[in-house]
């Protein structure tokens, strides 16, 4: 994904680890490097809890739906490049296709997501 | 380690149910700053929370019994969601997943890494709504290891 600009189109943060548990909750996941930040250091992702994957990917498809609301999409694909901790503010890049997470305070993208919307009626 | 909240082999673990309700899209929205809900369109990401929060089995229990060492800190690697359907609130899902890859291979980050392909589907009386299709990566460890991580 490429842009001319800097400014994100959306942000979002900072990440919550009662959050992660609500994620964990819906998800019935009971991974602990989500919900222990002893378990994310001994599995080696640091001293903070590791936020579940489908929470960044939806931070990412909220973010095309509020600038898009009669938007439907008929596929999406997210390749998840690395982790988001908790504390972590994010920031998001839309492009009509694709669409692009940062955890900003690391100055990494964690997340990269292709968008095929439906056609409308 | 824990056990599996049911003996049944993931292979032939029978399909699952997922109630989307109104209140659970509320709160994801909620939680991932998305804006309202028009109608009864249910945010896209309850292909994935429908697809593990309806499987028989938690993930969890689902990667132990297959021989995963799931308490090591498995991580996502990529997903496709597609969307024959459309998911609604007020409408209950069945869920069926399907194993369509567990391979053992190389990995920078743990040293070797089991990668589990699975295809989990949320279908009404109309047919499939979406189908969600992911890998986790979940670290190799040795039996004497994997009790250390939690």
């Amino acid at each position: 994904m490429s842009s001319d600009t800097t400014r994100p189109d959306a942000t979002f943060g900072p990440v919550s680890g009662d959050d992660m548990a609500e994620w964990c909750a819906a998800l019935r996941d009971d991974n602990a490097i989500h919900l222990s930040r002893a378990a994310a250091a001994a599995a080696g992702f640091g001293p903070n809890r590791v936020n579940p994957g489908p929470a960044n990917l939806a931070y990412v498809l909220s973010a095309a739906m509020a600038r898009d609301p009669q938007a439907e999409f008929a596929r999406i694909t997210a390749r998840f490049l690395g982790n988001v901790f908790e504390g972590d503010m994010l920031s998001i890049r839309l492009a009509d296709e694709a669409a692009e997470l940062r955890a900003t305070t690391r100055d990494a993208t964690v997340l990269a997501v292709q968008l095929t919307r439906k056609e409308r009626p | 380690m824990p056990r599996p909240e049911a003996a049944t082999d993931p292979r032939d673990m029978p399909d699952g149910w997922f109630d989307l309700t109104p209140e659970l899209d509320d709160r994801v929205r909620a939680l991932s700053a998305a804006p309202p809900r028009q109608g009864d369109r249910a945010h896209p990401i309850h292909a994935y929370l429908g697809a593990l929060g309806g499987m028989p089995m938690r993930i969890g229990d689902f990667s132990r019994a297959l021989g995963l060492a799931f308490d090591a800190g498995p991580v996502l690697g990529e997903c496709t969601m597609t969307y024959p359907g459309r998911l609604r609130t007020g409408q209950r899902y069945r869920v069926s997943t399907e194993i369509l890859d567990l391979t053992r291979k190389p990995s920078r980050r743990f040293g070797m890494a089991d990668h589990l392909v699975l295809a989990i589907t949320l279908s009404d009386a109309s047919g499939p709504a979406s189908i969600l299709r992911f890998k986790m990566i979940t670290p190799v460890v040795e039996d004497e290891q994997r009790h250390d991580t939690t």
